[in-house]
């Protein structure tokens, strides 16, 4: 007994006499956790408060000439304006980023440059991001299933199908057995639109449901509502006679959700299939 | 015989011992005495002087009376007036007369929340005149636990209304939350028809236009498709900016008129707390349980609002 009250007391001793760790700089903890909170909003789905907290991280990183710090603060701020919808805003931080980023950096920054593009329908534009992002990935880098989501996506806004389900497609193989939830589901959805829009509704409908399946399972309203809208179209294609309800189930979505213009597209749906607003079933 | 003597000899040390004694117990006594009536200032050069309150509390004879802290005499007497006021007479050590200005004050004190009551003479601001023997001089009592008690109230009793008006307000559907929430609602989907109607109205304009242009002009073709370009984007870009301003403008008009003023101190308070928060995690010894964070990563996502399956 005296042997381990001797033994604890020592243990307890040399615990309060080993070397402190050396703390960090109070300016970078301080622009660290701000960069912490930052991404626990974002994961939380509070992109309006991560972005303050990332926009305050780049002005504490800058403030001590942390290059690193600041570009990959300006990418998280860049994401959180993507997230918004602020497509513009977007685009400026990411002009920010790429003059002053190192070039670890500049393939993350094209990618978003393209994703930004491809929201404010600069088709273009987001063609020559992605080219450029090309160039500087190969399959084996870490961003290549997102590469080819994005140039799925210019390739469906181009009225490419095959090219974007080829995309797609290869975009999926690449996400097998990784922790990417949110590109796999994007992947489904990508999918769903391509086949559907190459005249295969019926092999879009169990994609655009995979889709569904995995965004419920991350419980991201915007994406749902779209998915729900998605299997509405899908339906309407094959003349499936539960078309309203896939729309009635994107609109009741939206509405709890306050998502302005997924609940107008709803709403424009089932006029134009001839059904009035009513609840959802 | 000499047992006699002897006896004698004893006696006489004996009376000698006892005489001693008696002498310096009486030497012991007048020493004493003689402190007391010092300390009783009988032989201080003091000055007196008095104030009038309308109450006794807290002032007893005898009570100490201090400048900057030092006692320099104490309360001589504490009389009931015809009028029903009360005299205090002080009795100031001459040597610290030279502090008491004609425009001195004293204060009356507690050291603490429950220590005793003080008296504290606060010199005023013309030093070149001092104040004349039994000069009445002016008094007030600091603020003490009522006068505190009071203070806290007073600070309190808005913030409770401010509250309650909050609590109020927000549960109120038509005026409240719950109206407001709607209001901007309604007022942005009939916005975005209106919009979306113009915008479609503006396409079919720019499509035919650029037909025509086709047709009579070639070199005209590039200003037509600037224009159908801009027509695609316009749209959009007006449709969220004019959103964005809308609920902009009615969040703080209604703000104005319904929110109250606390609830729009929230984000310095929320701003404060932060503050506060942040300090306490770089206090030691705090800081040395807390780890700085790692630098983030934030999940790969090429499409976070899914606008690849409203591509219709």
């Amino acid at each position: 007994m005296r042997a381990s009250l001797l033994l604890l007391a020592t243990l307890i001793l040399a615990g309060c006499g080993s070397t402190p760790q050396p703390p960090e700089p109070q300016r970078l903890r301080a622009a660290l956790e701000a960069e912490s909170e930052g991404a626990k909003r974002y994961q939380r789905g509070d992109y309006a408060f991560a972005a303050r907290r990332f926009d305050e991280a780049v002005r504490l990183h800058a403030a001590i000439d942390d290059s690193a710090g600041t570009g990959r603060n300006r990418l998280h701020l860049a994401r959180s304006e993507l997230a918004l919808g602020r497509a513009e805003a977007a685009l400026v931080v990411l002009a920010s980023a790429a003059g002053g980023a190192d070039a670890g950096f500049a393939l993350d920054i094209l990618l978003l440059k393209a994703q930004a593009q491809l929201a404010l329908a600069r088709d273009a534009e987001a063609q020559q991001s992605l080219a450029a992002a090309a160039g500087l990935c190969s399959d084996s880098c870490a961003q290549a299933a997102s590469l080819h989501l994005l140039q799925a996506r210019a390739a469906l806004a181009a009225r490419g199908a095959a090219d974007a389900l080829a995309h797609a497609e290869t975009a999926l193989k690449l996400l097998q057995g990784k922790d990417q939830a949110h590109e796999t589901g994007n992947a489904w959805r990508l999918v769903a639109a391509a086949r559907l829009a190459a005249g295969d509704a019926a092999g879009a409908l169990p994609a655009a449901q995979t889709a569904l399946d995995i965004d419920r399972r991350l419980a991201l309203p915007e994406k749902i509502a779209g998915d729900w809208l998605l299997i509405g179209d899908i339906r309407r294609k094959v003349d499936a006679g539960d078309t309203a309800a896939a729309y009635r189930r994107a609109l009741a979505v939206a509405d709890a959700a306050g998502l302005i213009q997924i609940s107008m597209m709803a709403t424009q749906a089932l006029k134009d299939i001839g059904m009035e607003k009513k609840a959802a079933d | 015989m000499s047992l006699l003597t002897q006896y004698d000899a004893d006696a006489a040390a004996l009376r000698r011992g006892i005489r001693r004694f008696l002498i310096v117990a009486v030497l012991a006594t007048l020493a004493v005495a003689a402190a007391i009536v010092v300390r009783q200032g009988v032989f201080r050069q003091t000055t007196n002087f008095s104030f009038v309150t309308n109450s006794a509390q807290d002032i007893v004879k005898g009570q100490p009376v201090r400048i900057a802290g030092f006692r320099v005499g104490s309360v001589a007497d504490v009389s009931l007036k015809d009028d029903g006021q009360v005299l205090v007479n002080l009795e100031i050590d001459a040597d610290h007369m030279r502090f008491v200005t004609h425009d001195a004050r004293v204060e009356l004190r507690k050291d603490g929340l429950v220590g005793a009551a003080t008296l504290e003479i606060l010199p005023g601001t013309d030093l070149s005149r001092l104040a004349p023997a039994q000069a009445r001089l002016k008094f007030s009592r600091a603020d003490g636990l009522a006068a505190l008690a009071n203070q806290v109230r007073d600070e309190f009793v808005p913030i409770l209304k401010d509250i309650k008006a909050i609590t109020g307000a927000l549960a109120d559907p038509q005026q409240g939350l719950p109206g407001t929430l709607a209001q901007i609602r309604s007022s942005s989907e009939a916005l975005n028809t209106l919009l979306t109607n113009s915008n479609r109205q503006i396409e079919g304009i720019g499509g035919t236009a650029i037909r025509i242009l086709g047709k009579t002009e070639q070199d005209l073709k590039y200003l037509g498709q600037t224009l159908e370009t801009a027509n695609q984007r316009l749209p959009a870009m007006i449709d969220r900016t004019q959103q964005v301003l809308d609920h902009v403008e009615k969040i703080t008009a209604e703000a104005e008129t319904s929110v109250p003023p606390a609830l729009r101190d929230g984000s310095s308070v929320a701003a404060d707390v932060r503050e506060i928060v942040s300090g306490a995690k770089q206090a030691w010894p705090i800081r040395n349980f807390v780890d700085a964070p790692a630098p983030a990563t934030l999940k790969a996502d090429s499409d976070p609002r899914g606008e690849a399956a409203r591509a219709r």
